[in-house]
């Protein structure tokens, strides 16, 4: 089970994990048992009640795709022949990430279940620069957001060209900008950078072991990220009011920083991020609809704690500040020119 | 086991039909499909555990094994691991709810836009007594936004059903009867609402209370409510949630 994996870093025999896990679950079932007897609707107060349903949200619908970022990661960490991913690449460090920027056209999932396949990834021999140049455009260049942002907006104040162009020009920024760290692996926590060191080949044991064995780490390494991020996300929504950040809207200045913070609190998913911001579109300005477009589907809240779990926080600081400057720049561009 | 958790939690709702309290339909098939596939994984790996040598077992983790964590990166692990188990186990304890009222009001039910999908002016023009029938919150709010002219709505049957928010303005006479909208799960959820001019209301019903409403559309005769237009109704049903609270 996923708990085992030492997660305080304490090794742990994992049979009494195992047996632990196997109480606890059985105690929450129990729990629920009688739970569902003794505890009424509505004993919550409202606004805590509203924050446990947020959280659940954002966790319930944030899952599955983590998921199947897993198991698309265990797919090319373990399944794909060795070296087949970095030999098809170009050599040219530039056309390299410009074509690592287009993978998330064949691999449609959304920004949370991109963190386990960019760590796969990096295990698998990428760079750290072109790892994150996947992570950042895969959101926003893959065939589901597109999609949705064209059905949601079409032509209209050219949203849906800045999201695409303004994407992959922040990712490949930010490639370019990390690759050239001298250090790259100081760019990641002590953690990952020992699991990226251990050479594919000295793994033991048959390929399917090896693939379960990945799911409950990796599961067990983004879990309680996904858990914070989504308390997180919960509470800022339950406390902050939406009024705040919809009476900057006509602002061609402040609407953009009005849209960067909804869009960092709200931690919706790129590929359906279109539909959510529609109808402010009659309140804002096209390029603060782009902020929102933009820089959601790279970082927000439960982002930044699934970052964590592979990225130091200076590194997470620096990127958030990258996205941060490129996507308002991108922004007033567009309030400018629409 | 948190993984193992959440997919217990999430097939348990879809069983019990209260998985769209939290994601849209369109994602409850991927959702349990995931689901079923991480709680296969969970038990994979248990069974490995149990079938496998300890010794060997801890040999693995020691290959594994990353550089010590400092003192701070073990205190945070140790509070994301309680943040996690908290949650963890609010999901199972507490019965699945929609969101209230409060959310509602916090999210700005008198503005920020309706989202899309609810009725044009043109459609509504022309429209038979039978589609009015079959117009929700959703259509009616979008109308409202579109136009504030009384003579639009003169005629037009309203039945619409809803949960109530008390009027910000006018919490004594006026109040909000509210859905919400989705576009993929509770978290995006934005209300609709439609003033509704009933004076004293809380006399007889009380905020959250779910309501079937008739009536039509008249000036708003409350002297504070910032809505020119309220529903008057001709009859009140008290009713119970829908199964499926949210509109999409």
């Amino acid at each position: 089970m996923a708990s085992r994996a030492p997660v305080s870093g304490i090794p742990r025999r994992p049979s009494i994990a195992l047996v632990a896990a196997i109480v606890i679950a059985l105690g929450l079932v129990a729990a629920r048992v009688v739970s569902s007897a003794v505890v009424p609707a509505g004993v919550l107060p409202d606004r805590l009640q509203d924050g446990l349903t947020l959280g659940m949200s954002v966790l319930i619908e944030s899952l599955p795709f983590v998921v199947l970022g897993i198991v698309i990661s265990i797919a090319v960490r373990v399944w794909l022949p060795d070296g087949v991913f970095v030999r098809v690449l170009p050599r040219s460090p530039w056309l390299r990430r410009i074509v690592i920027s287009f993978v998330g056209m064949l691999l449609p999932v959304c920004e949370c279940g991109n963190v386990p396949l960019a760590r796969g990834l990096m295990v698998r021999g990428l760079t750290v620069a072109e790892s994150m140049t996947f992570l950042f455009a895969a959101p926003i260049l893959n065939p589901i957001t597109v999609i949705t942002t064209a059905q949601a907006f079409g032509w209209s104040g050219g949203i849906l060209v800045a999201r695409i162009a303004g994407g992959f020009f922040i990712a490949n920024l930010l490639g370019w900008l990390f690759s050239r760290h001298p250090d790259p692996e100081s760019l990641l926590t002590p953690r990952f950078a020992a699991e990226c060191r251990l050479p594919a080949h000295e793994e033991h044991g048959t390929r399917w072991a090896r693939s379960v064995q990945l799911f409950s780490t990796e599961a067990a390494n983004l879990l309680p990220a996904l858990f914070v991020g989504s308390v997180a996300a919960a509470a800022v929504q339950t406390l902050v009011p939406r009024s705040i950040l919809v009476a900057l809207g006509t602002d061609p200045i402040w609407s953009v920083v009005a849209m960067i913070g909804l869009s960092f609190i709200i931690s919706v998913c790129s590929t359906v991020d279109a539909f959510f911001i529609l109808p402010f579109a009659t309140t804002f300005l096209p390029g603060s609809i782009t902020a929102f477009l933009v820089f959601g589907a790279m970082i927000d809240i439960r982002m930044i704690a699934l970052l964590r779990t592979t990225f130091s926080t200076r590194t997470i600081v620096q990127l958030f500040a990258v996205i941060l400057l490129a996507t308002a720049a991108l922004s007033w561009l567009v309030n400018l020119v629409s | 086991m948190l993984v193992a958790v959440v997919s217990i939690a999430t097939i348990w709702f879809a069983v019990g039909g209260r998985l769209d309290y939290y994601v849209h339909p369109r994602y409850l098939v991927f959702t349990v499909i995931m689901a079923g596939i991480a709680l296969v994984l969970c038990a994979a790996r248990a069974v490995m555990i149990l079938r496998r040598p300890a010794v060997a077992a801890d040999h693995d983790d020691e290959d594994d094994d990353p550089p010590p964590a400092t003192r701070r990166q073990a205190v945070l692990s140790g509070l994301a691991l309680v943040i996690a188990a908290a949650v963890a186990v609010g999901m199972i304890v507490f019965p699945p709810a929609t969101l209230s009222s409060a959310t509602a009001l916090q999210r700005d039910i008198t503005g920020g836009g309706t989202p899309a999908g609810g009725s044009s002016l043109s459609s509504a023009q022309s429209a038979s007594n039978q589609a009015f029938a079959k117009f929700t919150v959703l259509d009616w709010s979008s109308l409202l936004a579109q136009t504030s002219d009384v003579s639009f709505y003169a005629g037009k049957p309203v039945a619409v059903d809803g949960f109530i928010t008390p009027s910000p303005t006018d919490s004594a006479n006026t109040f909000y009867l509210t859905r919400f909208v989705i576009t993929c799960c509770a978290v995006d959820a934005q209300p609709v609402a439609v003033p509704v001019y009933l004076p004293d209301w809380r006399g007889t019903y009380k905020s959250d209370e779910w309501l079937e409403i008739a009536g039509g559309f008249e000036a708003n005769q409350s002297t504070t409510s910032a809505a020119p237009i309220a529903l008057v109704p001709s009859g009140v049903k008290k009713v119970s949630a829908p199964n499926d609270p949210y509109l999409y």
